[in-house]
């Protein structure tokens, strides 16, 4: 007590600038644009319960952000809007269409200020994904990965503080925020609700057990020969057949890992030497020049030209590549030989690569533009 | 209020000193994985001799290694159930530091050695990736091979130049696994954890030794069938190829 007594100032100061913080949250100050109260609308998010297919692993949930039927449709409205990008030309959809597998046909995806340095990713599953998103790994979850484009000169050109002053003027979208989040004022639209938002759509995406391969791993079909021939080269399974070296990198149930490879697709005499060091561009670590994600191949038919730089337009060309060992540089995958295949087992290679074809999600009306 | 405050400062003060107690009673363990060939720290995509005039440049090692434990004579102290250590460094410096795994709150006593698993044991090579969280190291696919039925238990992966003139055009990768491939390897080497102290101990695997009597030229991988004969020679040269250091 005699502490407080003696220096009173100090104490009043400190409860000042606490007064202060407590007051502060992501707010802009814009002539004309009123913050709205939002408590009148009701806050009763009901929580949603993902359907994992059986042999998928679990879909694990940040515990900030458990997925609910309103953030859901808020997040999948805000994939959908193009009202994220400067130009109001560019939504998520842009690039990652439902119809396309969610990606865009595009070598390199199109964006405000032109192409991006890389192709679009499929989205399919992208929830389960645990150890890094996009091709470099660099976001350590889908809350962070979808905080970048926005910003993106290339993709997106905006700022988040004009998106979130856009949402919080919007006629829709403070009471849209309020039922998922339980915001009291528009005012507490921010970047971290809106990539929360999406986030919680694009864990939804799930695709599995209902493709050929899912129905045959359950034993109610039989493949084709050639099917059959091409999963016993993928996993390498017989002896009396080559070894595809597929499975290595595109493992079972969700036919991508969680891992980075150098895939033989640039030239390089030594680890530094990649024009695009991917990977390692992220970790710093040398070994990792030249490596990307493994990307899944379930719907790989829809969602042509392939690989991080979009270099390939077929199946059949991928095909290619792998079988005759891709080009050369240190960190080349140790599986990346060239692989004696004939002609027809390349055919029935691609023919199970056929049978990971789900071709209800893209029609999946949950997935759909809702504007 | 200046008794009151003495005495709160005195709860503090003893609480501090309590808990500092705790831990000083305690030691640790550090235990440090590391790669070697021909005994020398082994990093990635350096040139090393192999059978003349045959050479080799590693690009990935990593082993599974499961049921870690103290022993004692009279009981025994668990570490952990289950590490995946990657040993695939880009640089000397880095190899010779290894894969450090630190165990903490150990009780204080004379240890008479230490027992671990390479592999997954059966008991958890029954499940699959997808049994496991994501934060734990049986939960990444690629370490499981579907047509095993089994988690790949340790990779042995790189390039060889097989006639010598530097260019490394094959590549090479043997990844053991299935429970009859599994090894338990039990050390005795004197432990002496002491009271607030931590010891270091290295766990040294020398990939010399580990490809010796492997001709990686006629079969440079092992994921079929057919070439179970190269891993078997591999898991058993691993008990040659392990030492421990103090």
């Amino acid at each position: 007590m005699i502490f407080f007594r003696k220096i009173p100032g100090t104490y009043a100061l400190i409860l000042i600038v606490c007064l202060g913080f407590s007051q502060c949250h992501d707010t802009i100050d814009v002539p004309g644009i009123k913050d709205i109260d939002l408590t009148n609308i009701p806050y009763t998010p009901v929580a949603f319960v993902p359907d994992i297919p059986n042999g998928f692993p679990a879909l694990e949930q940040p515990a900030d952000n458990l997925m609910t039927q309103e953030g859901i449709r808020l997040g999948r409205r805000l994939f959908f809007d193009p009202i994220l990008s400067v130009d109001s030309t560019i939504s998520c959809s842009s690039c990652h269409k439902p119809s396309e597998s969610f990606t865009d046909n595009l070598p390199m995806s199109e964006g405000v200020a032109g192409k991006t340095i890389r192709s679009s990713m499929n989205l399919l599953n992208v929830g389960l994904e645990y150890n890094g998103l996009f091709w470099d790994g660099r976001a350590a979850s889908l809350e962070l990965q979808a905080l970048e484009p926005v910003e993106n000169h290339i993709e997106m050109g905006e700022t988040w503080e004009n998106v979130e002053m856009k949402l919080r003027r919007h006629p829709e979208y403070p009471a849209e925020f309020r039922k998922a989040f339980g915001i009291e004022n528009s005012s507490f639209i921010s970047r971290d609700l809106v990539t929360k938002a999406i986030s919680q759509f694009e864990r939804t995406i799930i695709s599995g057990g209902k493709t050929r391969y899912d129905r045959f791993q359950r034993g109610e079909i039989f493949l084709t020969e050639s099917e059959f021939n091409g999963y016993l080269m993928f996993f390498n399974t017989d002896p009396s057949l080559p070894d595809a070296q597929c499975g290595h990198c595109h493992a079972a149930p969700l036919f991508g890992t969680t891992d980075y490879f150098n895939n033989g697709l640039q030239e390089s005499p030594d680890l530094e030497g990649f024009a695009d060091k991917g990977l390692g561009a992220i970790t710093g670590k040398l070994g990792d020049n030249g490596k990307f994600k493994t990307p899944t191949l379930r719907n790989l038919v829809f969602t042509a030209p392939y690989m991080h730089d979009g270099s390939f337009k077929t199946i059949a060309e991928v095909m290619e590549h792998y079988t005759s060992g891709g080009k050369n540089s240190p960190n080349k995958s140790a599986f990346l030989n060239d692989l004696h295949l004939s002609e027809s087992q390349k055919a029935d290679v691609i023919a199970f690569i056929m049978t990971l074809t789900d071709s209800s999600v893209l029609n999946n009306p949950a997935f759909q533009n809702p504007f | 209020m200046k008794i009151l405050g003495c005495l709160l400062m005195l709860v503090i003060v003893i609480g501090i000193h309590g808990c500092k107690g705790d831990t000083d009673k305690e030691g640790s363990l550090t235990l440090h994985f590391k790669g070697t060939y021909n005994g020398q720290p082994l990093a990635m995509f350096s040139t090393k001799p192999f059978t003349t005039p045959q050479q080799l440049q590693f690009t990935h090692l990593s082993l599974y290694v499961s049921d870690l434990v103290l022993l004692d004579q009279a009981n025994t102290v668990n570490l952990s159930d289950i590490e995946l250590v990657d040993l695939s460094f880009d640089d000397e410096n880095s190899a010779d530091g290894g894969f450090a795994i630190r165990f903490d709150h150990l009780p204080p006593k004379e240890y008479s050695g230490i027992s671990f698993g390479i592999g997954v044991p059966p008991d958890l090579n029954v499940k699959k990736p997808e049994d496991f969280p994501s934060s734990n190291p049986l939960s990444n696919p690629v370490n499981y091979w579907l047509t095993w039925n089994s988690f790949i238990f340790m990779k042995t992966e790189g390039r060889i130049d097989t006639i010598g003139n530097g260019t490394f055009g094959t590549g090479f990768a043997y990844h053991t696994g299935t429970d009859d491939l599994y090894r338990n390897m039990q050390r005795t080497i004197p432990l002496s954890i002491e009271e607030g102290k931590n010891k270091d101990l290295d766990i040294t695997i020398d990939y010399q030794k580990v490809l010796d009597g492997i001709d990686i030229k006629i079969n440079p991988q092992n994921h079929n069938p057919k070439d179970s004969i190269q891993i078997r020679m591999l898991v058993q040269n691993l008990d040659d190829a392990l030492k421990l250091i103090q």
